[in-house]
């Protein structure tokens, strides 16, 4: 039982380290889509670069997206779940 | 230093690889022959290729393995350990060793009356080491020809390699998000110190040049 707690501390630790990088990443990419977006637009007023960069970054805080990231944790623990039964109930 | 360099990469490559290939799922076509147990002296640095993952498996220095003994059909025989390798490494999650020794029993057969079966294993035969593979399960086929796709290493290795684009597109970003911008800032800096010098350089010179114009009555 010490080698599945060990496994169990170990797959948690990796996949909150993925997370958190992967959530920079895409944080960073929307941020960065932003800036060119509020740079591209030159018909309209979008109001002061910072605060639409901003507001853009509340929206993606809650949007489909960021909620994804769980999957980090989801999709791991469902394939070795399937994995265990896979390997070892006789079919 | 090229010389240095590729020796690193072809090293790192090699390792790569190797890991690999010891790790990921392969399938023999063979004839089982038999199966026995033995108590094997587990000791040195060879204790990595076997199973790790009990406390018994981790403190004694011997104990009782399952093998399994097999024919290729080119005729060259081949013997698999058939270990748990529980919630170690590699992540296979076996724990089905004395189910899989029993399926290896039933498909025992003899050269003139051959019952044909697909070994899944990972690791490799070592002769002089003794080491041996670990056969993960055992199923019987029509016959010796017949052709198994190993779904699950293709499956694998794309997701390893879909893995690694994405830490360079991590990568990317980072450095061009949070790495460069300090240097540029630093490079503008440096780069107005420089045309600041070379302003002042520029008048100094000036200077001497009507300095000299004056002492001298004529331009150089």
């Amino acid at each position: 039982m010490l080698a599945f707690w060990k496994l169990i501390v170990l797959l948690l630790i990796t996949l909150t380290l993925i997370y958190w990088l992967l959530l920079a990443y895409s944080r960073s990419l929307r941020r960065e889509a932003l800036e060119k977006g509020w740079d591209a637009v030159t018909g309209q007023d979008l109001g002061p670069r910072e605060s639409y960069i901003e507001t853009g970054m509340a929206q993606y805080e809650t949007s489909l997206r960021r909620k994804l990231l769980w999957l980090v944790y989801v999709l791991p623990i469902a394939v070795l779940t399937v994995l265990i039964l896979v390997m070892n109930v006789q079919w | 230093m090229r010389c240095v360099k590729a020796t690193f990469w072809t090293l790192v490559v090699l390792v790569v690889v190797g890991f690999l290939h010891y790790t990921l799922p392969q399938h023999d076509v063979v004839r089982v022959v038999g199966t026995y147990q033995q108590r094997v002296d587990i000791g040195g640095w060879t204790r990595v290729f076997w199973s790790g993952s009990s406390k018994t498996q981790i403190t004694q220095v011997n104990r009782d393995v399952q093998f399994i003994q097999a024919v290729k059909p080119n005729g060259k025989a081949i013997v698999y350990r058939n270990e748990d390798t529980g919630w170690g490494w590699p992540p296979y999650f076996k724990f089905d060793t004395a189910t899989l020794q029993a399926k290896a029993d039933d498909l025992k057969s003899t050269p003139e009356t051959p019952k044909w079966a697909v070994v899944t294993h990972y690791g490799w035969r070592m002769d002089m080491l003794s080491i041996f593979p670990n056969a993960i399960s055992v199923k019987a086929v029509a016959g010796p020809d017949v052709r198994v796709i190993p779904w699950a290493s293709i499956i694998i290795l794309f997701v390893l390699a879909a893995i690694a684009l994405l830490i360079r597109a991590m990568w990317r970003q980072f450095r061009e998000r949070s790495i460069d911008p300090l240097f540029n800032d630093a490079a503008s800096r440096l780069d107005e110190v420089g045309y600041r010098a070379e302003a002042a350089g520029e008048r100094a010179r000036g200077r001497w040049a009507r300095l000299k114009q004056r002492l001298f009555g004529k331009a150089k």
